[in-house]
């Protein structure tokens, strides 16, 4: 009997059924979610330790909390930012046909592929006063604050999230009801106001998060930036704080006491100030009622709507695309005579190892998850499941790594370096394969799977023949989603150890010791081989998105 | 009221034609209904009518003013989707009163109307609910409200009813035909149903492949179609395939494939040893003792009369109902049938053969 | 060849009851159709026959034997959902022998099994087409041979026609029928639609909130129903309210404009308040004297029959009546609306009210 043959078999029994998604919960549980929120077990084990060295150290503890009301500052502002400019430009990607709609979609994208240490850098160049970096030709130099700097970097990375979280939701909502308010006199602005833009806050809601989060929790971008403007040592977020004191020569005690209190507050004022941001957004009621039909009418018609789009365009250009390939600039600077690849080998193959490993792993054990979430969502136990998976994607990565790497060393569990990066890459990206899963899970129709039992086939069966290959290319997309994740991540990475030798964490190396050169032709690189995954992932989709 | 005549209108995608060079003419106060199969354009048509889309060619003219190029929300024109479509985030008397706000009205009046036409439609209880509370019968009558509330001059119904279980489908369609003619309002109906057309229409337009197959009133369609499709889309009927083999200045003698002789009357343009096809509806067909020979296959209660079904000696399937009072015939039972001879219709028989020329989909 | 039966069935979801101690018995080699309104839990008996959902209480035999713990896929009861559910990345052929490959047949078998399938279906030319590049009609084909190649011996057929036009559904409920009856396997249907189950099914079983009300032939349902409800689902009826002055050979109702009607025995006590139905299509219009005068409001020509609707004494009454009659009357007409004794049926008034009773959604 084959392998598949016999799995085919136990899983037609409930017990084995039910036995498999234990495992699998217990996993989730014991191995993502309780290391990434120990820290506040720490918190409260260790208190009388934790006040003496930090809390009752009122310069540390005022740098603590500068640093953390920059984070939250610079995530609102850069989200409603986007907000703003998201808004039309979903409504272009969804509601308007035109030529070159495709390629749109990639440029829109594009940020994703791209490394945070490399965008990063580029930003700094481009915008920045570098202080001693080489400038190539065309820098614009234009921005001496460091805030103003970090926001235009956050903006680049965040964006596509927003636009494609507005999107998804506007392609849900049927475009007869817009129909049906024009037929009844609204002009075009006039309906998208009063009745789409209502059904939409939960794209708004979504967006926001996403967006809010991703800004929080950065942490090699930021500090690449700052360290080319010279300010890594001046100006701090909550993220790149840990980071400064991860690589500062206090005591380990010391800095371990530090690092804890900082990621405390950071995962805890996230976890209230996003609850109380879907309480809040979700029960704003904006005055949707009032309407003007003449002025509106006038918006709707002639130059206001062109002028619109012309801005969402310039806004992609100028802000997003531009700066972000400005790295690639470096091209024309004049290499040093010699340079040393080895260190730059070296970090790839480890980061490559970790990312595969990771990716591997999210996908054995997060399929599954993904499936029992989509496919039992009347149940209790999917519904705390399913909410449980977000918290990974809310907290800092920073804050996760250090929280993490206390869990396994606390009780002297594991203290391999290698062993702590892959679990803390796995617990940031483990949420992405799952949300992707369930997703495209639940847009499927349950009948398929119904189908095939009543045609004889046991549930792995059912799953193998029927439901994977129609949800393939999200799985796909998943994973090559957390590859990159897992490929661009510093915060975490540091967080757990600064020895850790990862391609971003490389970069920074460098950047430190006024290796200019190399850390760019490294995150020339990193964006490399990032994008070849994203142009992999974009041409499966797109291949199987015309089977059916 | 509006009189709304298109002129060669045609609607296309690429090189796809949705519809092409309609003509078509609705008169004041008429209850139109254009009827097809899925695909023959009749959606195409309603949105383009509605302006919802430009057409391609050609020009929609509503009282003799063209409108070709008027945005849709300055047609007055009320429009009921398929999917219903009222907001669900709105009560229903916001819905209904949606479209009075938007021509500037203040809410007080906006209330008002729409307090009359949900008093029309017997939804005026349903005043402080939400779409999603009220059942799928109830929602498309709001949604009518909704539609001649904005002060529509014309109502373009698009499916309304397919979403809907058949039994409130039957209850609902004579309703609206009912609420349409007291307010005396134009309508255009699209459906695939018909008999859905056959119950609310004055005028039913045929539709297939984006073009008009014809257009009548639902008893001359029925009882005369002019066209072999129609007279298989509209109501049932036998087809049997034959050969005009006499003809005398009042009938014509068609010879089924079995050599059996029929006389129909009319139809004298047709000659001697012309292949055509004879369509006679099941209530047009009587067992009688001498005819075409055929044996009973199957027999149906209908309710009100029974259907039996029978395979003739010529191979054709024909079928022909009994009042439900008569004892029905047996399974195998063989007996002779004849047509009513004016009733019976007889068509060219296509090129391309009978079930092509009447294919659905 | 099963026999299936469905004994004290429940499930609740939350507040809401889709089955309510079920019981029905399915005898082999039926076709048995279950109707009624949206929300009935029709889908919920199907998928609990199917083993897709678990009953919270009550039993379901196949053969006797208790098969409510028994996996879907070992039940071999093949379900076909309205959505078809054809698999989209493989083609015609791929999900036909989809059954026979999960089973682990014989290769050859099975190709076999499935070229005789599809040329039943009439789709042996579209073996290599995908889902999406068929018909709506060709994909309810494929999805019927691929229940019926599976080798089960019931089938679960859950709404299959509701996707598609109104003429195709009747061509292809035909096709159903004879296909399911040529391979003798049990089948259970569900549907909305009574036009189809009465031409579809050997037996009905009429449902609503979870319980089944009436079971029986087509012919039983119809003239014989057990309920308001059912008198009125079933084909509409006309319906009075009125008190029972005596029982005998005739029961005798005054109604509520104090005339004394005669109707079909019944077993209720005398004095108690009742309902009367008469179907509509037993209503007859007639001009010579009565008790029931009224003017005739509008005259619809549908096809097989016309609909008239009558107002007299302030309430509607209507009637389905051959479309012969359609040039007898015209709009404004006084006619008497009369029926004969035996086709009208007297029904304990419902606690709930008359109105409630006869609600459809």
């Amino acid at each position: 009997m084959s392998l598949t043959k016999r799995i085919d078999d136990l899983s037609s029994r409930r017990d084995i059924r039910s036995g498999w998604f234990g495992i699998i919960t217990f996993f989730f549980l014991a191995f993502i979610i309780l290391p990434t929120v120990y820290v506040l077990i720490y918190g409260i084990t260790d208190f009388q330790n934790l006040s003496d060295t930090v809390l009752d150290d009122p310069e540390t503890m005022s740098l603590i909390w500068g640093a953390v009301f920059t984070s939250f500052s610079l995530a609102l502002l850069v989200t409603i930012i986007d907000l703003i400019v998201g808004v039309p430009m979903a409504w272009i990607m969804v509601r308007k046909e035109f030529r070159g709609k495709k390629l749109l979609d990639t440029l829109i994208d594009m940020p994703l592929a791209f490394p945070t240490a490399a965008l990063g850098f580029s930003i700094g160049i481009f915008w920045g006063l570098p202080i001693d970096a080489p400038v190539p030709p065309g820098a614009l130099g234009i921005i001496a604050s460091p805030y103003i700097l970090i926001m235009l970097l956050h903006i680049i990375f965040t964006y596509p999230y927003m636009v494609r979280s507005l999107s998804a939701i506007l392609e849900q909502i049927d475009q007869s009801y817009e129909e049906a308010g024009m037929t009844l006199g609204a002009s075009r602005m006039t309906a998208a106001r009063t009745i789409t833009l209502p059904l939409f806050r939960a794209g708004l809601i979504t967006g926001f998060i996403l967006c809010f989060a991703r800004s929080l929790s950065e942490t090699g971008g930021t500090f690449i930036a700052l360290i080319t403007i010279g300010q890594a040592d001046k100006f701090f977020t909550g993220p790149t704080l840990i980071a400064w004191f991860k690589r500062s020569t206090l005591a380990p005690e010391e800095v371990e006491a530090i690092l804890a209190v900082v990621s405390i507050i950071l995962i805890v004022t996230a976890i209230i100030f996003l609850l109380i941001i879907k309480f809040v957004l979700g029960r704003i009621n904006v005055p949707f009622d009032k309407v003007w039909p003449r002025w509106e009418r006038v918006l709707s018609r002639g130059m206001v709507p062109k002028a619109k789009d012309a801005i969402s365009f310039v806004w992609l250009f100028a802000i997003v695309i531009i700066p972000s390939f400005f790295i690639f600039a470096y091209l024309l600077v004049p290499s040093p005579a010699e340079m040393d690849w080895s260190g730059l080998i070296n970090a790839l193959s480890f980061s490559f190892m970790v990312a595969g490993v990771v990716t591997l792993a999210d996908i054995v054990l997060g399929v599954p998850m993904g499936l029992y979430i989509a496919r039992h969502r009347d149940k209790k136990l999917a519904q705390i499941i399913d909410s449980l998976v977000n918290i990974p994607l809310i907290v800092p990565t920073t804050a996760l790594g250090f929280s993490l790497a206390l869990f396994w060393t606390s009780q002297d569990l594991v203290t391999n370096i290698t062993f702590l990066v892959i679990m803390a890459h796995i617990a940031f990206t483990y949420p992405l394969v799952v949300r992707n899963v369930a997703g495209a899970v639940m847009e499927v129709d349950p009948s398929y799977e119904e189908a095939a039992r009543t045609l004889g086939a046991k549930p792995f069966a059912t799953f193998r023949t029927v439901l994977l290959p129609i949800v393939r290319s999200a799985v796909l997309a998943g994973a090559i989603l957390a590859f990159t994740r897992s490929l661009g991540e510093t915060g975490a990475t540091v967080a757990v150890s600064s020895e850790a030798n990862t391609v971003p964490v490389y970069i920074v190396n460098l950047m430190n010791s006024g290796d200019y050169y190399l850390a760019a032709v490294s995150a020339m690189v990193l964006i490399m081989v990032s994008f070849v995954f994203m142009f992999a992932l974009r041409y499966t989709i797109r291949r199987d998105g015309g089977g059916y | 009221m509006p009189r709304i005549s298109l002129q060669k209108v045609t609607m296309r995608f690429g090189d796809i034609y949705a519809v092409r060079d309609i003509d078509l003419v609705i008169k004041d106060g008429e209850y139109l209904t254009i009827l097809g199969p899925s695909g023959c354009g009749k959606t195409s048509l309603i949105k383009v009518i509605s302006g919802l889309w430009t057409p391609s060619e050609g020009r929609v003219l509503i009282d003799g003013e063209d409108v070709t190029d008027v945005p849709i929300e300055d047609r007055q024109v009320g429009y009921v989707f398929q999917n219903i479509a009222l907001f669900p985030h709105m009560k229903v008397a916001k819905n209904v009163s949606f479209g009075p706000r938007m021509q500037g009205k203040t809410t007080e009046e906006g209330k008002e109307i729409a307090d009359r036409f949900l008093k029309l439609v017997n939804m005026l209880d349903r005043l402080n609910m939400f779409p999603g509370e009220l059942s799928g019968g109830e929602q498309q009558k709001v949604a009518i409200a909704r539609a001649m509330a904005s002060g529509a001059r014309l109502l373009l119904l698009d499916e309304p009813l397919s979403a809907l279980d058949a039994r409130v489908r039957m209850d609902l369609r004579y309703e609206i035909r009912r609420l349409v003619k007291e307010l005396g309002i134009t309508v255009i109906h699209v459906t695939h149903d018909q008999d859905e057309a056959m119950s609310v229409s004055d005028r039913i337009v045929v539709m297939r492949n984006g073009s008009i197959v014809e257009s009548d009133s639902p008893m001359r369609l029925y009882r005369r179609p002019n066209n072999l499709f129609t007279a298989y889309f509209i109501g049932e009927t036998n087809l049997l395939e034959g050969m005009v083999s006499d003809k005398d200045d009042r009938n014509i003698l068609v010879k089924l494939r079995d050599g059996t002789d029929i006389k129909v009357g009319g139809n004298r343009h047709f000659n001697i040893n012309d292949a055509i096809v004879l369509s006679v509806r099941p209530e047009y067909v009587y067992p009688a003792k001498e005819g075409l020979s055929a044996k009973v296959v199957q027999v149906i209660y209908m309710g009100s009369y029974w259907r039996v079904v029978t395979r003739a000696k010529s191979e054709d399937i024909v079928e022909y109902n009994i009042p439900k009072h008569h004892e029905p015939p047996a399974i195998g039972q063989e007996l002779e049938l004849v047509f009513n001879r004016k009733m019976s219709m007889v068509y060219r028989r296509p090129k391309e053969g009978i079930s092509e020329a009447v294919r659905l989909e | 060849m099963t026999v299936v039966e469905l004994k004290g069935l429940s499930k609740r979801y939350g507040s809401t009851v889709a089955a309510d101690s079920m019981d029905l018995k399915v005898e082999e080699g039926e076709y048995m159709c279950i109707l009624g309104p949206t929300g009935a839990g029709k889908t919920t008996a199907l998928k609990m026959v199917a083993g897709l959902i678990d009953p919270d209480s009550g039993q379901i035999l196949f053969d006797g034997k208790d098969y409510t713990k028994v996996e879907p896929e070992s039940r071999e009861a093949a379900m076909l959902s309205q959505v078809y559910s054809l698999f989209p990345h493989m083609d015609v052929n791929g999900n036909v022998i989809y059954g026979p490959r999960i089973r682990g047949w014989d290769v050859q078998e099975s190709q076999d099994i499935v070229d005789n399938m599809l040329e039943m279906v009439h789709l042996n030319r579209r073996k290599d087409a995908f889902p999406c590049e068929l018909s709506g009609g060709m994909q309810q084909r494929t999805a019927l041979a691929r229940a019926l190649a599976s080798g089960s011996k019931v089938i679960l057929l859950d709404e299959p026609l509701r996707a598609l036009d109104a003429r195709l559904r009747i061509e292809l409920r035909r096709e159903i029928r004879s296909l399911v009856k040529a391979m003798g396997i049990t089948a259970i249907h569900v549907t909305h639609d009574q036009e189809e189950a009465m031409v579809i099914a050997d037996r009905v079983a009429v449902m609503r909130y979870g319980k089944v009300v009436q079971v029986g032939t087509p012919k039983e349902v119809f003239d014989t129903p057990v309920s308001p409800f059912v008198a009125n689902f079933v084909g509409q009826s006309n319906f009075f309210t009125g008190k029972l002055v005596s029982n005998g050979d005739y029961s005798v109702v005054e109604n509520d404009m104090g005339i004394n009607v005669k109707a079909r025995p019944c077993q209720l006590p005398i004095g108690s308040e009742v309902v009367v139905a008469i179907k509509v299509g037993n209503t007859q219009l007639r001009t010579e004297e009565g008790f029931l005068i009224g003017r005739v409001e509008r005259i619809l020509y549908e096809g097989v029959t016309i609909h008239v609707d009558v107002m007299a004494n302030g309430k509607l009454f209507s009637a389905k009546l051959p479309n012969r009659k359609y040039e007898e009357f015209s709009p404004g007409d006084e006619v008497v609306v009369g029926w004969s004794a035996d086709e009208a049926t007297v029904f304990p008034m419902p606690e709930q009210g008359l109105e409630e009773e006869l609600r459809l959604e």
